[in-house]
C-alpha cells in the first residue's frame, strides 16, 4: 500500500455519488433561493423546509465522519515514526474509533430523520484537506480548521434537536460534540508539540488552517449572522482551547466569505 | 470470631501460582517488544486501508480495531521499562527479517477490489498467530515474577480474540463464490508460508518449539 492516497481514489459502493461543493456554492440557481428567502437562513423549525435541510445536513454530517475516519487513519499510516511519532498516531488511532462511532450514530440518526445513505452527494471537500504531506498542516487542517467546523455543525444540530422536541437528535449531537472537542484539543497540542522549534512551520500550518476555514465558510454557510445556517459555537471551540482571538478571526472570514457569495450572486444573478 | 493473629499460609490452599516460568527478565522483554513491534505495523495497516474499503461495515470495523492495536502496542510498550529498558523504542523491534518479509506482504493490498486479502491476511493468519503467541508467553511465563506481562496479554487477548471473531464473521459474509474461496486460500496460503519461515510473531520458539541448523524442531527453552 502507498503512503498519501489521493482523494480520487476514496473507496466507496455504489450508492455514494461524488459532488463538487464550490459547484454548488457558485450555482446562481442557490443564489436566488436565498434571495427568495424571506427571514433568517437558521435551521429553525417552524420553517416548511426545515425538515428537508435537516436531513440534507445529517447526510453531509455522515459523509463528513466517514472521511474525517480516512483521514485520521490515514495518519497512522502516511508518515514514519520520525515525522509522526507513537503518541501522535495513538491519538490519531483513538481519532479512527471515535470518527466510526459518528459514522454509525450519523446513519442511525439518518434513518431516524427520514432519508438515507446517497440521498444526497458527496463532497470530499474534508479529505482533500488531509492530503497535504506535512503532519502538522493536516493536523491544523483537519483537527482545528474541520473537527473545529464539526462543533459548529453538532452545536447547530444539537439546538435543532432542541428546538425541534427531538430528543434523539439532541442527545446523540450532544455525545458527538464532546467527541470533536476532543479532537480539536488533540490536534492544537499536535501542532504545539510538531512546530516547538520551528515557528516558520507553525505559521504554514497555521496560514493553511486560515485558507481551511475560509473554504468552509463558504456562500456564508458557516457565521455569526441569521445569514448563516451553521453558527459559530463559541463556548464549545473555547473548550476545545481556542482563544477569543482565533474565534474572533474565524468569525471574520466568515463575514469575508459571505461578502464574497452576495459579489458573486451580483455577478450572475 | 476469626483470630486475626493466627498463623496462615502466604498462598492459600486454592492458589496455585508457581516461581518457574520459561522466560528470565531479557527473554520476556525481547518477546513484548517483537509483539509491540508487529501491533504498530498491523495499527498502521488497518488505518491506512480504511480508506481503499468500499465496504462501509469493513471500514467502520477497521477503524475499531485500528485503535485497538494501536492502544496494545501502547500497553506493551509501558511493559518494557518494567523490563530492564528504559528505552521502549529501542527494543520495539521485529523478531528477524522474516517477520519483516510477513510484515511488508500483509501490509501489501492496496486496491478497493482486494477487501478479502486485506481481511484474510489479518484475521485468518496473523491473529490466530497473535492469539497462539499470547497465550503460549501467559502460560508459560512465571505467573508470580512475570504477573504484570501475564495481565496485559490477558487484556490484549480479549480483544484479540472478539476482533478476530468479528474479522472472520466479515470474512465468511464476503467469501460467497468458488473464484473468492480460491483468492482467499491462496492468500492465506502465500502469508503463512512467510510467518512459518520467520518462526512466528516472535520468531524462533513461538510456540516453544524451534528450528535448529539441521532444520529439524528442538525443544527452545526449558525449565
Amino acid at each position: 500500500m502507498k503512503r498519501f492516497l489521493p482523494v480520487e481514489e476514496l473507496a466507496r459502493d455504489e450508492r455514494f455519488i461524488r459532488s463538487n461543493i464550490a459547484d454548488g456554492f457558485s450555482d446562481p440557481r442557490n443564489g436566488r433561493i436565498q434571495q427568495r428567502t424571506i427571514s433568517t437562513a437558521r435551521l429553525q423549525p417552524d420553517r416548511a423546509s426545515a425538515p428537508d435541510r435537516a436531513r440534507s445536513l445529517m447526510h453531509g454530517i455522515f459523509v463528513g465522519e466517514i472521511q474525517a475516519l480516512e483521514a485520521a487513519g490515514r495518519t497512522t499510516f502516511d508518515f514514519d515514526d520520525t515525522d509522526a511519532p507513537f503518541a501522535l498516531k495513538l491519538d490519531m488511532a483513538r481519532q479512527c474509533w471515535d470518527e466510526s462511532r459518528h459514522v454509525e450514530i450519523s446513519v442511525k440518526l439518518g434513518e431516524h430523520m427520514g432519508t438515507e445513505i446517497g440521498e444526497y452527494t458527496e463532497a470530499t471537500f474534508l479529505y482533500e484537506a488531509a492530503c497535504v504531506t506535512d503532519p502538522a498542516m493536516r493536523l491544523a487542517g483537519v483537527n482545528r480548521a474541520l473537527e473545529g467546523l464539526a462543533i459548529d455543525v453538532f452545536n447547530t444540530m444539537k439546538d435543532f434537536g432542541e428546538a425541534s422536541g427531538d430528543p434523539i437528535l439532541k442527545f446523540c449531537e450532544d455525545w458527538m460534540l464532546a467527541d470533536e472537542v476532543t479532537h480539536v484539543k488533540m490536534g492544537s497540542d499536535w501542532l504545539r508539540r510538531l512546530t516547538e522549534r520551528d515557528p516558520e512551520r507553525r505559521e504554514r500550518a497555521l496560514e493553511f488552517q486560515r485558507a481551511v476555514d475560509k473554504l468552509f465558510s463558504l456562500g456564508g454557510f458557516r457565521g455569526e449572522t441569521d445569514e448563516s445556517p451553521i453558527q459559530i459555537a463559541r463556548r464549545f471551540r473555547e473548550l476545545a482551547g481556542f482563544d477569543t482571538k482565533e474565534i474572533d478571526e474565524i468569525a471574520g472570514l466568515a463575514a469575508d466569505a459571505l461578502d464574497d457569495a452576495r459579489a458573486l450572486l451580483g455577478q450572475t444573478g | 470470631m476469626v483470630d486475626g493473629r493466627k498463623p496462615r499460609p502466604a498462598f492459600a490452599p486454592w492458589d496455585r501460582r508457581a516461581l518457574p516460568g520459561l522466560f528470565d527478565v531479557e527473554e520476556s522483554a525481547r518477546r513484548v517488544g517483537a509483539y509491540a513491534w508487529l501491533e504498530m505495523r498491523l495499527f498502521e495497516a488497518l488505518g491506512g486501508w480504511i480508506a481503499t474499503v468500499p465496504e462501509l461495515d469493513v471500514k467502520l470495523v477497521l477503524g475499531r480495531h485500528c485503535f485497538h492495536h494501536a492502544w496494545h502496542a501502547e500497553q506493551l510498550q509501558q511493559r518494557l521499562p518494567e523490563l530492564r529498558e528504559m528505552n521502549p523504542a529501542r527494543l520495539t523491534l521485529p523478531a528477524n527479517d522474516g517477520i519483516v518479509a510477513f510484515a511488508e506482504a500483509l501490509i501489501e493490498p492496496e486496491a478497493a477490489e482486494q477487501t478479502i486479502e486485506k481481511l484474510v491476511g489479518v484475521f485468518r493468519v496473523l491473529l490466530p498467530r497473535t492469539i497462539a503467541a499470547y497465550t503460549y508467553h501467559l502460560n508459560g511465563t512465571s505467573t508470580i515474577t512475570d504477573a504484570p506481562t501475564i495481565r496485559t496479554l490477558n487484556f490484549l487477548l480479549q480483544d484479540e480474540f472478539e476482533d478476530w471473531r468479528e474479522g472472520e464473521m466479515l470474512l465468511q459474509s464476503l467469501i460467497t463464490t468458488p473464484e473468492q474461496i480460491e483468492r482467499a486460500s491462496n492468500r492465506a496460503k502465500s502469508l503463512e508460508s512467510l510467518i512459518v519461515a520467520a518462526g512466528g510473531i516472535a520468531g524462533d520458539g513461538t510456540l516453544g518449539q524451534g528450528t535448529d541448523e539441521s532444520g529439524t524442531k528442538s525443544e527452545a527453552v526449558s525449565q
